[in-house]
This record gives C-alpha cells, sequence and structure tokens, in this order.
C-alpha cells in the first residue's frame, strides 16, 4: 500500500554528482507527485486559472455583503482615532510636564486637532493634563486608545490542517475598546459565515457526485477539502478587497503627512517607494508556479495522511483481526512524515521568493538612506528630520511592499481555494435540477440494449433488454462478477447505461427528477451501511415521517424484533461505529427494514439473505411476496432458497442476460445455464 | 450555478449565554504540569535540536544587539553628526588612521551614543570621509542584513522541522494506541473523534515550550522589574499599580474556568463535525440510494454552525476579558501620567532616586523621569495584558493535550503477558473451554461453550443470525478476551502467548469484506506485507480469483477505489480469502466465506481450501448447506452455546434433531419452527 506515495523524483540517481543531485533535489520539492487522489489529478493551475480562481473567491463576498459593508466601515473609521495620539503626547509633554506656553515652537499642528487644541488653550498645566485625560479615557473606552488591537486567535501547529481554525474564526481589529470588539465580532463571523457558506456547499456537492467518482473520492480527503481548504477562498477574498483597500488609505494617510511636513524630498521618497511594487511583482512572479506547486502537494499529501488515519481506523477489525496493526501504523507515519515535509518544501520556496522580494525592498531602502543622509551631510536637512523621514518613508513603503507581494502572498490561497472549487464546480448528472416527475411507477422498468463500461473501461453489461412489471418478484441469479448490481444500480440511476436505454414507466430514467425517481426506488446494499445513530435514526434516514407502527411492522418483518427487544433502549439505542454493536446479521436485517420502510414503488434488495439463518430468510422471502404485489421487487441472490420463489428469475453471465422464466420453467429446459447453476448450489437431489 | 442546499447565517449574539454543553475538565496548575511533563517522551528525541535551536536564538540576538549598538552609534554620531571614529571602528571599516578619535574621554567609553559637547573640540570628519564612512557602513549593512535574513530563514525552516518531528513523535504514538485499543473501544467511539484527536489536539504539543514556558517566565520578568523600578520612583505608585492588579487578576480568575470550558467546546464541536463528514462519505452509498443528501447535508449543517458558534464564543470571552484587562491596564497608565504631570509641577522627589544620583538625573520628578516610569507603567499594564493573553491560549492548548492524552492514557483491555509463550508449533488442537462473553455486563453473548477442533478438520460453526458464531471467533483472535473460561491452542491458553504472534498465526477471511484503496495485490498482502507477488498470486488462485484479477486492466495492479467499491460482493470476498490463505498460517477462520459467492465458485474455493488446509485447523461460519456438507465437524450454536457438534449425517440422525430442523428450513424454503 505504501507504494502509492510513490515519488518518482526521490528515485531519480544521482550520477553525475553535484549538478544532478541538485536537479534531483529541485525536481523532489517542485515535482508533482502522485498522492492519493484519482479524480481530482490535475492540480496544475495557470496564470489565468489562478486569476479565475481569485476572482471566484471575490464573488464569495456577495453572500455576506451586509457584514462585509461593516467590517469595511469599522475599519475605515477605526484608522483615525491614531492620528490624534501622536500629537496629544506632544501637548502632554510640551505643554503639561514641560510646562511651555503654547506656540513657541515652529511646528504647526495639523487642522484636525483644532477641537483639542482650543479645549487645553489658556489653561494650566495640570488642567491640561486633565483635559488631555479626559480624552484618553473617551478614547480607550470607544477605541481602545492607547492599548492596542483587539483578536483571540488561538495557537496552531506546524502544519495546514491546524492553521484552518485560525483561518476561519480568528478575527482582527486593529483598533481595541468597545469599537474594536464590535468589528471583531463583525469580522469573526463573515469569515465564519463565508467559509460556512463555502464548506456547506462543497459537502453537498461532494455527496451529489455520481457513484463512479465517489468509488474513487477517499472519505478523508473529502473532510481534509470541506474543513481545511474552504477557509483559504474567503482569506483569499479578503486578501485581494478590504486588505488593499486599508494598505492603499493608510499610504494615502502617510503621503499627506509627508507632503504637509516633508514637501522638498518627497517626490523622491515616493517615487523610489513605489518603484519597488513593478520590482517586487516581476522578480517574484517566476516563483508563482512553485509555490502553488508545492502548496497543492502539502495539501495532497495532508489528504493521505488523513486518508491513511480514516481508513484504519474505520477498518480497525480488520486491521486488528489481520494483525495489520504494526502495519498501519508504519503507513500513517509514512505519510505523516511526508506531508510535513511537503509543508517544510513550501516554507522553503516563500523563503526563496521572499529573500528575493525582501531584497529589493532593501535596496530601496538604502537607495533612501544614501539619499537623505547625503542631505543632513551636506547640512540641507536637521539630523532629527532622519528619524522622521525614515519613518515616513516606512509609512508608504509598507504598503508599497505588500502590493509588491501580493501576488506571490496569494498563491498558497489559491492552491487551497482550487481544491475547493474543484468539486464544488464538479457538474454532474446528479447535481441537474428538474426533469420530469414521477409520482408512482405503475407499469415498471424496460431495459433496451443497455451496455454499461466503468470509466476504467471495464465491460459490466452488454446488450441487456428486460422488462421488469410492476406486481412481480423477480430475482436476479448469475455467478460472481456477472453484472448483477450493475444491473440494479441501474434503475434508480446511481449508474448510467453506456448505451441503450433504461425506461421506467416508459420514460428514459435520465430524463426523470432524480429526487422522485430515488423516492420510487429503494436499494438495500450488500453491505449493510449503517450510520453511528439510534436505529429510530437509521429508519427514519430512510422515510423521515414513519409512523411508530411503520416502523415496528418493518423490524417484526426483517426479523429484527428479537434482538431489538433485547437492547436496552430498544429502537432508540444508539448503534457503534457503522452499526458494529450489532452482529453483521442483525445489521443487514435492520437494513432490509430500511428498505421496506420507504413507501417506493420499485424494491431492490442486493444479496438480502446471504447472512441470514434459514429461518428468518424464509419470513422476509414471505413478507417480500406480500410487498411484491403492488409493487416491483428485484431481488440479488445465490440462495437458492431465496431464489426458488421468485416469479421470474433473470440469469445473467459475462453481463448479458442468459435465460429468464420461472424457477420450473428454466428447471425444465435441460439446456438452461440457470439448471446448471441449481444443480451446483444445492449439491444434493432432495429438492422439490 | 446554484448549490442545492443553502446554510442560513450565524448571528452576531445569539446563543452566546447558551452553556456550553461539555463540563470544565479539572484543569488545575498540576495537572497543566503534569501533562507538559508527559510530553518528554516525544520531546526528547529532538532534545539536541531544541539545544541547538535556544543557541541559534541567543547567538542570533547577541549578534543582533551588538550590531546595532556599533551601527546605530556608526549612523547616528559619525556619519550624520561627523564624530570621529572609535579605533576598532576603523579597523572593520578598512579606513585610515586620519578617521580615528584622540580624544582619551571618548576612547575610555566605547560606544557612547549620547553626543558628548566636549567631544566636538576635536576637528570632525570632513563631509567627503563621512560618506566614505556611510558606503562602507551601507556594505557592512547588506552583508548584516543578508546573514541575519539567512539565519533567519534557516531557523524558521529548522524549528519548522524540529517541532514538526515532535508533533509526529506524539501522532504515530495515538496511532499505535488507537490501534491497539479492542474493539469495545472502537464499537463506541466515532472515527472522527480520532482523527480530530490525532490531527489536531496533537498539534498544540509544538507551542508547549514557547507558550506555557518561555513567554509566561519573560513576561513574569517584565512584570517583576516594572513593579521594582516603579516603586524606586515612587512606592505609593507601585501601590496604586498593585491595586490595579486586584480587579485585573480576580477577573482573570473568574473566566478562566468559562474559558476552559469553551476551549473544550470548541474542540468536541469541531470533532463532531470531522466525524459527521467521515460518516457521511463513509456511507454515502446509502445516503444516495435513499436520497438523504438533504438529511446529511441538514446534520452537517447544524454540526457546522455549532462548531463556528463554538470557536466564536470562545473568542469573545477571551476578548471581552482582554477588553476589560486592557481598559484597567491602560486606565492606569493615563491616571499615572497626570499624577506624574502633578508631580513634576510640585518638584516632589523620587524614592530611590537620591541614591542613585551619581550616574542619573533623576533625584527630582523631571521630563527624564515622567518619560522612563511612564514607560515601565506602559510596560507593567502591556505585560499583564500579554500574560492574560498567553494564559487564555494556554487553557486551548492543555484541554487539547488533555484530550490527546486521553487516548494515550486508554489502556488496551488486550495486552501481552510479561513473559509470552511462542504459538505452539505444529498445531495440534484448538479448544474453547466454558467461556463466558458479553458486551455488556447485562448481555450476554456466549454463556459457557465448549468446544474442540483437530489439526486436519474443518469445523463448519453454524446457528442463527446474533448466536454469536463471529463472536465465539473473535475471541480466538483475542479481538475481545472471554469474561470467564479459556481459550487454547494444543492446550496453551492464548492469553499467555504476545498478541501478535498469536494474530500472524491466526489468519480470518472477515464477514464484512474490508478492502482498502489500494490495488488487488496490496490487499491481498494487507496484514503480510513481506509476501512476495508468487505467494499472492498462488493465494488468489486457491480463493479463485486469479482469473477475475487478471481481466482487469491492470491486473493485480489495479486500483481499488474508495473501500474497495469497484469490485462485485463475490469479487471482494474472494479477495477477502486470498488475504486469510497467503498468510499461510496454522489456524485460519472463514466467516460466511461463501455467501456471495454463486454455487460453482463456491464448490471450487471450498475444493481448493480442503486441499490447501491439510494440516491446518478451519472453521467456517456459514449458512449455506452446501458448504456445511463438505465440513468435518458441524457445531451449532444457540442461545450462546453449542448445542449439537458432530458430523452431517451424525446430527442428521440425532434426538434433539435442532440441526435437522435447521437443515429442513434451508433446502425447503419454509419456516420450520
Amino acid at each position: 500500500m505504501t507504494e502509492t506515495l510513490a515519488t518518482p523524483a526521490r528515485a531519480a540517481p544521482s550520477r553525475n554528482g553535484g549538478q544532478s543531485k541538485t536537479l534531483a533535489l529541485l525536481k523532489e520539492v517542485l515535482g508533482r507527485n502522485r498522492f492519493d487522489d484519482r479524480i481530482d489529478t490535475q492540480p496544475d493551475v495557470t496564470t489565468a486559472q489562478a486569476l479565475g480562481v481569485i476572482g471566484r473567491s471575490i464573488r464569495l463576498i456577495a453572500e455576506a455583503k451586509g457584514l462585509f459593508a461593516a467590517k469595511v466601515a469599522f475599519g475605515f473609521v477605526a484608522v483615525f482615532p491614531a492620528l490624534f495620539l501622536p500629537w496629544m503626547a506632544k501637548i502632554l509633554v510640551d505643554n503639561a510636564i514641560l510646562g511651555q506656553p503654547f506656540g513657541i515652537t515652529a511646528v504647526s499642528y495639523p487642522p484636525f486637532m483644532d477641537p483639542i487644541l482650543g479645549a487645553v488653550y489658556g489653561r494650566d498645566p495640570l488642567g491640561i493634563a486633565m483635559v488631555l485625560m479626559v480624552i484618553y479615557f473617551a478614547l480607550l473606552i470607544v477605541f481602545g486608545g492607547r492599548s492596542g488591537a483587539t483578536g483571540a486567535g488561538l495557537l496552531e501547529g506546524r502544519d495546514a490542517a491546524t492553521q484552518a481554525e485560525n483561518q476561519i474564526s480568528g478575527g482582527l481589529s486593529r483598533v481595541g475598546g468597545v469599537w474594536g470588539l464590535a468589528e471583531f465580532m463583525v469580522h469573526v463571523r463573515l469569515t465564519q459565515t463565508l467559509s460556512n457558506r463555502l464548506r456547506a456547499r462543497l459537502f453537498d456537492r461532494l455527496t451529489h457526485l455520481p457513484m463512479t467518482v465517489l468509488d474513487d473520492q477517499r472519505a478523508g480527503d473529502s473532510v481534509y477539502r470541506v474543513l481545511y481548504d474552504t477557509p483559504m477562498a474567503p482569506d483569499l477574498a479578503y486578501r485581494v478587497t478590504s486588505e488593499p483597500f486599508f494598505m492603499l488609505l493608510g499610504a494615502a494617510l502617510n503621503l499627506y503627512i509627508l507632503q504637509y511636513s516633508y514637501g522638498e524630498v518627497s517626490p523622491e521618497l515616493v517615487w523610489v517607494a513605489w518603484a519597488a511594487v513593478p520590482i517586487a511583482f516581476i522578480t517574484t512572479f517566476p516563483f508563482s508556479g512553485a509555490l502553488r506547486r508545492t502548496n497543492q502537494n502539502k495539501r495532497a499529501a495532508g489528504s493521505a495522511t488523513t486518508n491513511a488515519m480514516e481508513e484504519s481506523m474505520s477498518s480497525i477489525a480488520a486491521v486488528q483481526s489481520l494483525g495489520a496493526g504494526e502495519q498501519e501504523k508504519a503507513r500513517f507515519a509514512e505519510r505523516s512524515q511526508e506531508s510535513f515535509l511537503r509543508e517544510r518544501y513550501s516554507i522553503a520556496v516563500i523563503i526563496v521568493a521572499a529573500s528575493v522580494a525582501g531584497a529589493v525592498g532593501g535596496i530601496a531602502a538604502i537607495y533612501v538612506t544614501i539619499l537623505v543622509s547625503d542631505r543632513i551631510i551636506d547640512g540641507v536637512m536637521t539630523v532629527g528630520d532622519f528619524a522622521v523621514l525614515i519613518g515616513v518613508y516606512y509609512g508608504i513603503a509598507e504598503p508599497a511592499g505588500y502590493f509588491g507581494a501580493i501576488w506571490i502572498k496569494l498563491q498558497e490561497t489559491v492552491a487551497a481555494a482550487r481544491r475547493v472549487f474543484f468539486f464544488a464546480d464538479y457538474e454532474s448528472d446528479e447535481t441537474r435540477q428538474g426533469g420530469r416527475p414521477l409520482a408512482r411507477v405503475t407499469e415498471g422498468v424496460r431495459m433496451r440494449t443497455v451496455g454499461f463500461a466503468y470509466p476504467d473501461g471495464h465491460r459490466a453489461l452488454t446488450g441487456v433488454n428486460l422488462d421488469l412489471r410492476v406486481g412481480e418478484l423477480v430475482a436476479l441469479v448469475g455467478p460472481t462478477g456477472a453484472g448483477k448490481t450493475t444491473l440494479a444500480y441501474l434503475i434508480p440511476a446511481l449508474l448510467r447505461p453506456t448505451s441503450g436505454r433504461v425506461l421506467v414507466d416508459g420514460v428514459d430514467a435520465g430524463d426523470i427528477d432524480l429526487d422522485a425517481l430515488r423516492r420510487q426506488v429503494t436499494y438495500v446494499f450488500q453491505e449493510h451501511l449503517l450510520l453511528p445513530e439510534s436505529i429510530r435514526e437509521n429508519l427514519e434516514l430512510a422515510n423521515p415521517e414513519a409512523s411508530e407502527e411503520r416502523m415496528m411492522a418493518a423490524l417484526e418483518t426483517a426479523g429484527c424484533m428479537d434482538f431489538i427487544a433485547q437492547l436496552p433502549d430498544g429502537i432508540d439505542t444508539v448503534l457503534g461505529r457503522s452499526g458494529d454493536t450489532l452482529s453483521v446479521g442483525q445489521q443487514q436485517r435492520l437494513s432490509i427494514a430500511r428498505g421496506l420502510l420507504r413507501d417506493s414503488s420499485i424494491l431492490i434488495l442486493d444479496e438480502p439473505t446471504a447472512a441470514l439463518d434459514p429461518q428468518t430468510e424464509n419470513q422476509l422471502v414471505a413478507s417480500l411476496h406480500q410487498a411484491a404485489e403492488d409493487r416491483l421487487v428485484v431481488v440479488i441472490a445465490h440462495r437458492l432458497s431465496t431464489i426458488r420463489n421468485a416469479d421470474r428469475i433473470v440469469f445473467l453471465d459475462e453481463g448479458r442476460v442468459r435465460d429468464i422464466g420461472s424457477h420450473d420453467e428454466l428447471m425444465a429446459d435441460r439446456a438452461s445455464a440457470y439448471r446448471e447453476f441449481v444443480e451446483l448450489q444445492g449439491g444434493e437431489t432432495q429438492e422439490s | 450555478m446554484e448549490p442545492n442546499a443553502e446554510s442560513e447565517a450565524l448571528s452576531l449574539i445569539a446563543g452566546y449565554g447558551d452553556r456550553a454543553d461539555v463540563d470544565a475538565p479539572p484543569m488545575g496548575l498540576r495537572r497543566m504540569v503534569v501533562l507538559a511533563w508527559r510530553t518528554w517522551p516525544y520531546i526528547r528525541p529532538m532534545l539536541l535540536h531544541l539545544i541547538g535551536l535556544v543557541a541559534v536564538m541567543l547567538a542570533g540576538g547577541l549578534t543582533g544587539l551588538v550590531g546595532a549598538f556599533v551601527g546605530v552609534d556608526l549612523f547616528a554620531n559619525k556619519v550624520l553628526v561627523g564624530e570621529k571614529l572609535q579605533p576598532l571602528q576603523a579597523t572593520v571599516l578598512f579606513v585610515g588612521e586620519e578617521y580615528v578619535t584622540t580624544d582619551p574621554v571618548k576612547l575610555a567609553v566605547e560606544d557612547d551614543t549620547a553626543g558628548d559637547e566636549d567631544a566636538t573640540i576635536e576637528p570632525d570628519l570632513t563631509k567627503a570621509q563621512r560618506r566614505t564612512v556611510r558606503n562602507r557602513l551601507v556594505i557592512w549593512g547588506i552583508v548584516g542584513a543578508v546573514f541575519a535574513t539567512a539565519v533567519g530563514y534557516v531557523f524558521w525552516y529548522y524549528s519548522t522541522w524540529i517541532w514538526q518531528s515532535i508533533n509526529q513523535n506524539l501522532r504515530v504514538a495515538m496511532i499505535e494506541r488507537a490501534e491497539s485499543l479492542s474493539l469495545k473501544f472502537h464499537d463506541s467511539s466515532r472515527v472522527g473523534d480520532a482523527i480530530f484527536r490525532v490531527y489536531q489536539d496533537s498539534a498544540m504539543i509544538v507551542n508547549l515550550i514557547q507558550s506555557a514556558i518561555f513567554s509566561p517566565l519573560t513576561t513574569l520578568y517584565g512584570l517583576l522589574t516594572g513593579i521594582v523600578i516603579v516603586a524606586a520612583f515612587d512606592p505609593w505608585f507601585a501601590l496604586l499599580v498593585l491595586m490595579v492588579g486586584i480587579p485585573t487578576a480576580y477577573v482573570i480568575v473568574k473566566s478562566t474556568p468559562r474559558v476552559r470550558r469553551r476551549a473544550l467546546a470548541n474542540r468536541v464541536a469541531n470533532s463532531r463535525l470531522t466525524s459527521r463528514i467521515q460518516e457521511a462519505f463513509g456511507a454515502i452509498k446509502v445516503v444516495k440510494a435513499n436520497r438523504a443528501e438533504r438529511r446529511i447535508f441538514d446534520q452537517f449543517d447544524e454540526d457546522s454552525k455549532a462548531a463556528l458558534d463554538a470557536a466564536y464564543f470562545l473568542r469573545l470571552d477571551m476578548v471581552l476579558v482582554t477588553l476589560v484587562v486592557a481598559v484597567l491596564g491602560t486606565g492606569l497608565v493615563i491616571v499615572s501620567e497626570y499624577i506624574m504631570v502633578g508631580f513634576v509641577i510640585e518638584n516632589r522627589e523620587t524614592f530611590a532616586g537620591a541614591l542613585l544620583a551619581g550616574f542619573v538625573g533623576f533625584v527630582v520628578w523631571n521630563y527624564g523621569a515622567v518619560q522612563i516610569a511612564g514607560r515601565f507603567v506602559g510596560n507593567l499594564s502591556g505585560s499583564a495584558r500579554g500574560l492574560l493573553g498567553i494564559w487564555m491560549r494556554m487553557q486551548d492548548l492543555f484541554i487539547a493535550l488533555e484530550r490527546a492524552f486521553y487516548l494515550l492514557d486508554l489502556e488496551p483491555e488486550i495486552t501481552d503477558p510479561d513473559d509470552p509463550v511462542p504459538f505452539p508449533a505444529p498445531v495440534e488442537d484448538v479448544a474453547w473451554r466454558a467461556v463466558h462473553f458479553g458486551y455488556d455486563a447485562d448481555k450476554v453473548v456466549l454463556a459457557g461453550v465448549d468446544l474442540e477442533a483437530r489439526v486436519g478438520t474443518v469445523t463448519a460453526i453454524v446457528g442463527g443470525t446474533g448466536a454469536g458464531k463471529s463472536t465465539l471467533m473473535s475471541l480466538l483472535l483475542r479481538l475481545y478476551d472471554p469474561g470467564a473460561g479459556t481459550v487454547s491452542v494444543n492446550g496453551v491458553d492464548i492469553r499467555h502467548m504476545a498478541v501478535s504472534d498469536l494474530r500472524s498465526n491466526v489468519g480470518i477471511a472477515l464477514q464484512k469484506n474490508v478492502l482498502f484503496a489500494a490495488t488487488v495485490a496490496e490487499n491481498i498482502a494487507f496484514g503480510t506485507p513481506d509476501a512476495d507477488r508468487a505467494a499472492v498470486e498462488a493465494a488468489a488462485g486457491v480463493a479463485c480469483a486469479d482469473e477475475f484479477i487478471r481481466a482487469m486492466a491492470d491486473g493485480y495492479d489495479t486500483e481499488l477505489g474508495e473501500r474497495g467499491g469497484k469490485l462485485s460482493s463475490g469479487q471482494r470476498q474472494r479477495l477477502s480469502i486470498a488475504r486469510a490463505v497467503v498468510r499461510d498460517t496454522p489456524v485460519l477462520i472463514l466467516d460466511e466465506p461463501t455467501a456471495s459467492l454463486d454455487a460453482r465458485t463456491e464448490q471450487r474455493v471450498l475444493r481448493n481450501l480442503a486441499e490447501w488446509g491439510r494440516g491446518r485447523v478451519i472453521f467456517l461460519i456459514t449458512h449455506r448447506l452446501s458448504t456445511i456438507r463438505n465440513a468435518d465437524r458441524i457445531a451449532l450454536v444457540e442461545d450462546g452455546r453449542i448445542v449439537e457438534h458432530g458430523t452431517h449425517d451424525e446430527l442428521m440422525a440425532g434426538v434433539a434433531g435442532r440441526y435437522r430442523a435447521f437443515v429442513d428450513a434451508e433446502t425447503t424454503g419454509r419456516a420450520a419452527a
């Protein structure tokens, strides 16, 4: 099983020393390796597709317009209180502590300070301090002035899965106080709403995948995508809308201050700061593909780890009874190790890209340092101006750096969002709405030259022609692998024929509304799948409106009452993991009861009696006969005792219908394949 | 693309008052210490690296500090102001004697960044010299920045690797424990919960040292030095600080259990959500066939919202507590500024200023004193807030570790004896003696089973659904241990053998044909990883699976899909048999091996097995008469006991006739009761 993690790059021999070793390492880090995915096998994203993913993410915001608008409004107002604080500090120092009168320094206060200046003007130092204290307190309560931002990120691990929780619910406000609290609440609910919408939609879409796809879709991967990939899309949306807006706002405010106080050097500083934007973008752009690739890999490896864990936990009975505990532990350990490694590979690429972006920013900073220090050396500016100018420069350079690196930073989230949209967009017949209604099946099912081939090319059915009528109990019989289950899957459109037509009451099954069709067809599976809920809830899954009486009747018919009566809470007993607290035979009976409870026109039972003892089986077959009076009952069976009671028997072999007829008719035909089958099955002569 | 199902919006406050439906675990300081201590075995393998990490951190910090000192002095005093250089500075900048200061005062006090008026007596550096110093300093700056960045990045990668490795140790230990827990545990716990514990809860170990040891220590240090320094300025001031500390401490102590409960609720809710998704996709076929997608979606949506609410309310509580403490702390800063302005105006003496008058000028309250004292009051408030933040996150951290160690603390019921006896070879007989067993105390499944099977025989275990047939066999694998009585091989109690030894000598083909999403060959060799291809093919031959496997697209290398979903159940069953056969064990159990096989295949498989089974002990659980009749012995299980035991002919002739009734029901297709 470990071979599924095959990494071709690692196997590459390093013959020619250093260079090919480096190449092999590059291939290893950046190569697209095969993990567990069988559906989503082309995870590479082109630049155009990345833009598409970003566009999709932005559109998500429309689903929480109110919260988003509120968040932006809160954030916008929150920018301004901070502007007052340095000037207030100056008043406190100059006019209160040092007791200087107003107006002796040349610095002119910005106009927005006028109200505060009016309030303190003409007071004695202690009076000034009192006024300032009152204003400080007001700012503290409302905006948390001088107490910092509001946020409540939890600690997280060193892998994407554990970081997802903060992505959904982290929340942040740049101010504190009541305002910060309100903004924080809006922010958390905003990201949560968007994540919830998206993961709900993804979950819904995954449950609607066609059966052939679901066969290849691992449960662990579904868990990973729904829980750990989805938060990245709202994150992406936030990063390309609100964040740049506030970055621009911050840059504008700094520009204003620069222009106001240092108009002379400002054009050159601004020019340098913003020249870094295209340069940082151009130099980091080549890494975007590598970053997407490594992030795809790390998430695929995380999925593979989840798969390994999910699989061995779900099948723990098999693992233990086959003595495979060590092996499964090793498999998990290897995958977990691999996923951690992949996390580090993505960090490695980030390091390279960040070094490049950092170098660009560094060169700009050096240029500015030389520029300003030259003026100071030449005596054009004073030493005190240096600190202020550098501070202002970073006020502009920081948003500029942000915009230069925005594309490269988005790539991580693009990789995750793509994994979400891949399945959210997966179109299938299952997701198609509408179609013709179907109230009740009155005639039956007809198959006309039906063929079916699985996506891997395996041909399961060829040229099947069949008439199944309401009021019949039909047995599908044939050797293992003859196509019985495939044939039965076609009726509720769990599979759709690749050639020919399946007609329900004369209407192509593909044209019928899927909800309506499945409501009229009940399928009881070979694998009796129960949910770890109460028996009642398991029954309600099939028919939420079923009355207590009908439930009891169905349980009685399927022979469940004798064991349910012994359970501590009877019908309300909660079953263990996939029903494992019951024996397999009991699980099977319960599955059958669930099937009987649905009031549908067609009932299909796939090997319903395999695990039943003869007594229960006979009861069941008798009640199936009763049920077949006003519906079509199809039974797939190997046991003669079940088969021989059918009205008609359809004998399948190698995907073709060989014989159709009643037991007696087919037995009378010396050449029938069915007769040969029966003789082998009984291995005895005492049958009627 | 309009979604079929849509989730409703989340409310800003609704539900906040509802009490979380979990009880806060007892999590005193002592429990935290115990939990932290217990992580030691997982941290220890990386100890050397952790020490290396701390060394890099300290060395880097020190280098940075020295570099910054020298750099600031050079740039501010020498380049911008124009002072001459210290000798060592000239050396590292490769400039001549003419740059170096001759002022003895400056030479005695290295790196004194405060501009001293006397030093300006000697001629300043020329503009050209200042530019030279600046340019060479820039070059050093580049070298330093590149070096610091490189070290920083290596540190990032290296620390990630170390913490991931520690996390990996814990994860693997948890998985190992989960896999060794008896089925009794697994039957009543959810898969998603195990996933959540191994995945999410364990990850918190990576924050342990930083959050539970380093950060609290440094902030505590800041808090204590702050108090001392503030007290040095004015003891009344320190008293004020301590008085603000009282309501702060009260708020923190009062809110801690609440935060803890919210943290647990958050983890429980997210664990439930994980389980919900896992279960939905584990049983997706039934969901689809019953068109229950909507119902499953509603359940998912409910759990999803519950998880989001739990995350939100936890954070809301954290933010509220922080808000209260921030207002108290910053309020203190603001009030103290007002008081200090008063002090300055009245020229009040500082408490300890006179003692230190030799080198600092804070004998009375002045601007500098306000600056320094104000900064320390601010630090105090900041430290308190920092400590609160760490404290609250630590609650979540330890709740997570508690959940992780819960799994590790579960003792497997099935354990190896201290001094295991090897599995006897050659096997002569397998026997159950007066075996009692029940999954729950009040639900007896086996009530005194006596059964013996000798080598070279096939024993069919027959009986009604739920009679205890599979349970009887699972005792032989020690999936459970009997409540009373013994299961023995050659007279040796299997509890005296090592579990792995026992299980590698008893093969089983399960009734539920569990397959994995891997290739055919890997599925057959599951549990026998060292089986070569020839052995796998031979086993497939015995199970009559070789033919259909070869007909598949990639033969033995064909991928089987989720839970082996691409095979018919007869094919799955044969793979399951092949899997048991390839293990080549002296004891083999086949649970309903032929239920899904057609008659022809069944006969072939049974013939092959009879051939293959010479010299082995084989048990067959079955309902099918054609299978039963081929067995050497038949044991009929009813109500937890073996009621009839013998050959087909013997039992058919038996007086009680229970077996005969069973056979009649099978052959005539009528209810026989």
